[in-house]
């Protein structure tokens, strides 16, 4: 870095902070953030203690159900809670729009219940405090507030000819005020963030995980990214307006339209384009399928016809009943995954259409640096789309594995004579409970989750180039009068 | 003098491309609120009407299945009731994407059928939808304030103030047309849009329509009030311009997020994951228990159903099934009442914080008014509540007696319309909006008085 460009970042720096209004601003925004991490942090540890305690409590009371047939093992079911990641108190994400709890039961997938937005009278459709909403949102209006005038004051004052007559060149002066810019949002934000890893580290009592780590590094410069291309759009938005007044009005049109609107009509009309199906036809759609493959619950379904016939001739027996094995158990494996097939089919398609749908905003990333950082800061705080979708799988087998542990323990040990109406049902001991093991939510490695979001990551990556490019070739077309 | 004045400053603000440009953004964004909004609801309006020949066809397949074991019969069958969209729900979807408007059931337990959601894309929530609601609340503010916040402030900077106010007595007057003209022209702008939604809505020119647009334009005047207010003291247009979208930060975002903040600590819902594993215990433990745990709870529930036969012997009976499914319900009642019990101290820590704030106030009481708040949700879960309880109640009989039940007998309880009666507007928000603008008002003239001095 030249020595003209320090010391313009320099100067312009310590001039903002002599401002009282700027100082002000710095302070607000300093103290929302800490509001944020606090109770961001509080509401994290309430919602993921809760959760804990419920899940505890789930596996406690599945082991200690008593002696009874599998079957009922398997419709009294499992309850899973979706945990959140260490760093959701950073971004909230979707957090708040996705929902809790679901419940995993043999022959039918339910849907995650009980968000927060479902407990909410709309007030939330403004938004939530959250470190990386003041991050995203805020601090542009600072470099906005700070910056406009940060070429076009010198030029109506006349300093600009001064300075570009001595030794400074053009790109020293946009760099250089690019820089006190970025210096002004770093000297709020490194400061906090050494905070958070400290608070972070007491409340977790240094028991960092080094994927956490990768993750907050990442997030730490990702952010900076977004506040250089910002500081790069305010002081060249300074520079070629015609005047102060102009360059804070295109500053705060295009902050309105970038970070109020446009998200919300890129997704609208990802909506509108793709439209996804309502849960009755989705279902409707589902139920049609199976019934295609083979409807378990008809006795002269020809696919489970031949199956039976199959069964009798490799067993020679004339009887289903004369099995070796239990052969309702046998035909409820059979049906569990012809239908979760089927379900995980029709649920791809789904996803498939949530995907096109995000897309529209996704590719809008490239045309906004908003919302590529947001998806970003999403991804790496585990709050995204993609996180949610992967507990909805994870669960999804996990309630197979459990459907089809139940339907096998069935096979192997209740007896194929039906008891008659007043005799006691079949039951296996309570001890093979045990064999199911509990519900276990992975969090994405942070390698996979930045591969499988590579265009987040590219998008702003590219701001990071056309910023640095638009200060290095933008100079022609700036006038000095 | 006056009318001339007025005239004059029309003629000024129209001869501004920019002016006009603004009004022209408004208006399409409006117009695009308008499309969306209204396509939201039509597709909700559809996945009804289709509903309603699924539940049809799924009776009548469940029929040919079960029909021969009315227990295991009504084990699958479903049944669908409803929340109508009003007309106004396209102009402020409000809720409606994240509560579910269809809510399907059978006739076991409610408890762990009833909070099911639709299917529905977190991203898209996230973001939130675009309807006229939107436009009034988020965009219209900011173009009050685009259009209004240099108005003294610009004569000021190019010099042309100190000839006007040598000039005339009254250069105050000056101010007031200008801003005269802004508010009609804003007001026309809002009639237009109001206009159209009432023929492209399909609105009626009722009580409801009148409560909305005059809340909107009190809510309107509220921002050029604060304008006003800002403008009073005779700052630069970068101050005034700073300040302005600085409150609309706060007003529109800031202050409703950070208020959620509070509120989803202060409130939070355990309850609801606690219902849902008392009701799923609720239910399940009775199958290992003995009959009379679950019977004579039942009985007490329902002592009419004492009448019919329960043979006790018999390992399985859906008398006993209904019973244990009706325990879980039991069970999950004190969780529920609970759970009903803070979403109404969050509806209340709401209400009292939108006496303060404009935005949040008019987003509420649209959404209370278009019938598609949390309120309008949860009446619309009671009222599945009781629609259930009443298919429960007929068909109990047929089903512990063992009987076959006629299709006909569940076709006559097909899909089940809710219509939400819309309340009132309440009068608290219009005051609250009308002293936070007078007050703005007020003091904002006292401010110019001193200035003008």
């Amino acid at each position: 870095m030249s020595n003209n460009i320090f010391i313009i970042a320099r100067q312009s720096f310590r001039m903002a902070y002599s401002n009282k209004a700027t100082f002000a601003f710095a302070v607000l925004l300093s103290f929302s953030l800490v509001l944020a991490t606090f109770v961001g942090w509080k509401n994290y540890k309430v919602q993921n203690e809760q959760r804990l305690q419920y899940k505890k409590e789930v596996r406690k009371q599945w082991l200690a159900n008593p002696d009874k047939h599998p079957h009922r093992m398997a419709h009294y079911g499992y309850l899973a809670f979706r945990e959140k990641h260490e760093l959701s108190f950073f971004d909230f994400g979707i957090e708040s729009f996705a929902g809790v709890s679901i419940f995993l039961e043999a022959h039918k997938q339910n849907s995650v219940n009980f968000s927060e937005a479902s407990f909410s009278n709309g007030m939330l459709r403004f938004g939530e405090l959250s470190v990386a909403m003041v991050l995203q949102i805020l601090f542009p209006l600072l470099i906005i507030f700070v910056g406009y005038n940060c070429i076009s004051a010198e030029r109506e004052s006349g300093t600009l000819k001064i300075l570009l007559c001595q030794n400074t060149t053009w790109k020293d002066l946009l760099w250089g005020k690019t820089f006190g810019l970025l210096a002004l949002s770093l000297s709020i934000f490194i400061p906090f963030i050494i905070l958070t890893i400290i608070l972070w580290g007491i409340l977790s009592e240094w028991q960092l995980s080094g994927d956490s780590v990768v993750r907050l590094l990442l997030l730490i410069g990702g952010y900076i990214i977004y506040f250089f291309v910002i500081s790069v759009i305010t002081a060249l938005v300074s520079a070629l307006s015609s005047g102060s007044r102009p360059a804070l009005t295109t500053l705060l049109a295009s902050w309105i339209f970038f970070i109020v609107i446009m998200p919300r009509v890129t997704q609208s009309v990802g909506n509108q384009i793709y439209p996804s199906p309502s849960k009755i036809p989705f279902l409707a759609n589902i139920a049609e399928d199976v019934s295609k493959e083979g409807d378990s619950h008809n006795p002269d379904d020809p696919h489970y016809a031949k199956i039976k016939d199959s069964l009798l001739k490799k067993y020679n027996v004339d009887d289903v009943k004369k099995l070796p094995f239990n052969y309702g158990g046998f035909i409820m494996a059979e049906g569990e995954k012809i239908t979760s097939n089927i379900y995980s089919r029709h649920q791809k398609n789904l996803n498939k259409t949530f995907e096109n749908q995000n897309s529209i905003t996704k590719l809008a990333s490239f045309l906004n640096p908003y919302l590529a950082l947001k998806e970003v800061s999403m991804i790496l705080t585990a709050s995204d789309y993609s996180t949610y979708t992967d507990f909805q799988n994870q669960a999804e087998q996990y309630r197979y594995g459990l459907a089809q542990k139940m339907n096998q323990l069935q096979i192997e040990h209740i007896s194929n004579e039906k008891p008659a109406e007043h005799e006691k049902p079949h039951i296996i001991s309570q001890n093979n409970w045990a064999s199911q093991q509990d519900f276990e939510y992975h969090f994405t490695k942070i390698s996979e989750a930045v591969s499988k979001n590579s265009t987040a990551f590219s998008a702003l990556f590219f701001w990071l180039v056309v910023s640095i490019f638009a200060i290095q070739f933008s100079v022609k077309r700036i006038k000095t009068i | 003098m006056r009318q001339n004045l007025f005239l004059f400053e029309l003629k000024i603000f129209f001869r501004n491309t920019s002016s006009i440009t603004a009004i022209v953004i408004l208006l399409l964004a409006g117009f695009v609120g308008l499309y969306f909004g209204k396509t939201f609801i039509e597709r909700q309006e559809n996945v009804v009407q289709k509903a309603i020949n699924l539940q049809k066809e799924n009776t009548g397949n469940n029929y040919e299945h079960f029909g021969e074991d009315t227990g295991l019969f009504f084990y699958h069958n479903k049944f669908s009731v409803a929340n109508t969209a009003t007309k106004w729900a396209a102009f402020s979807n409000g809720q409606r994407d994240i509560n579910p408007y269809l809510i399907s059931v059978t006739m076991l337990g409610l408890e762990g059928q009833i909070y099911d959601t639709d299917i529905a894309n977190p991203s898209s929530l996230l973001m939130g939808n675009i309807d006229l609601g939107f436009v009034f609340i988020f965009l219209f503010p900011l173009v009050i304030i685009a259009l209004s916040y240099n108005i003294l402030s610009s004569q000021q900077e190019n010099g042309v103030w100190i000839l006007l106010r040598s000039q005339t007595s009254k250069p105050h007057l000056i101010i007031w047309n200008k801003l005269l003209v802004r508010v009609l022209v804003i007001f026309a702008t809002a009639f237009v849009l109001m206009t159209a939604a009432l023929f492209y809505l399909n609105l009626e020119l009722d009580l409801i329509f009148f409560s909305i647009f005059g809340l909107i334009l009190l809510y309107l005047t509220f921002w050029f009030a604060a304008v006003f207010f800002v403008i009073s003291f005779g700052k630069t247009s970068n101050f005034n311009a700073s300040s302005l979208i600085g409150l609309w930060v706060g007003l529109a975002i800031v202050v409703p997020a950070s208020l959620n903040l509070y509120l989803s600590a202060k409130y939070p819902v355990p309850e609801a994951l606690k219902n849902v594993m008392e009701q799923r215990q609720g239910y399940h433990e009775k199958w290992d228990l003995p009959k009379n745990v679950t019977m004579e709870p039942f009985y007490k529930h329902y002592p009419q159903l004492k009448q019919y036969p329960f043979d006790e012997q018999k390992t399985f009976s859906w008398f006993w099934y209904y019973g244990m499914q009706q325990m879980g319900d039991d069970q999950a009642l004190e969780s529920r009442k609970a759970m009903e019990h803070k979403l109404e101290n969050r509806q209340q820590f709401a209400s009292v914080v939108a006496l303060f704030f404009p935005t949040i106030q008019t987003q509420l009481s649209v959404n209370s008014l278009a019938g598609s708040d949390l309120k309008s949700h949860l009446d619309f879960q009671n009222f599945v509540r009781d629609y259930h309880e009443k298919v429960r109640l007929h068909f109990y009989p047929v089903i512990f007696q063992e009987q076959k039940v006629s299709l006909a007998e569940v076709e006559k309880f097909g899909l089940k319309h809710y219509k939400n009666p819309v309340s009132p507007l309440k009068l608290e928000s219009v005051i609250s909006l009308v002293l936070l603008s007078l007050i703005l008002l007020i003091v904002g003239n006292l401010n110019f008085r001193r200035l003008f001095k």
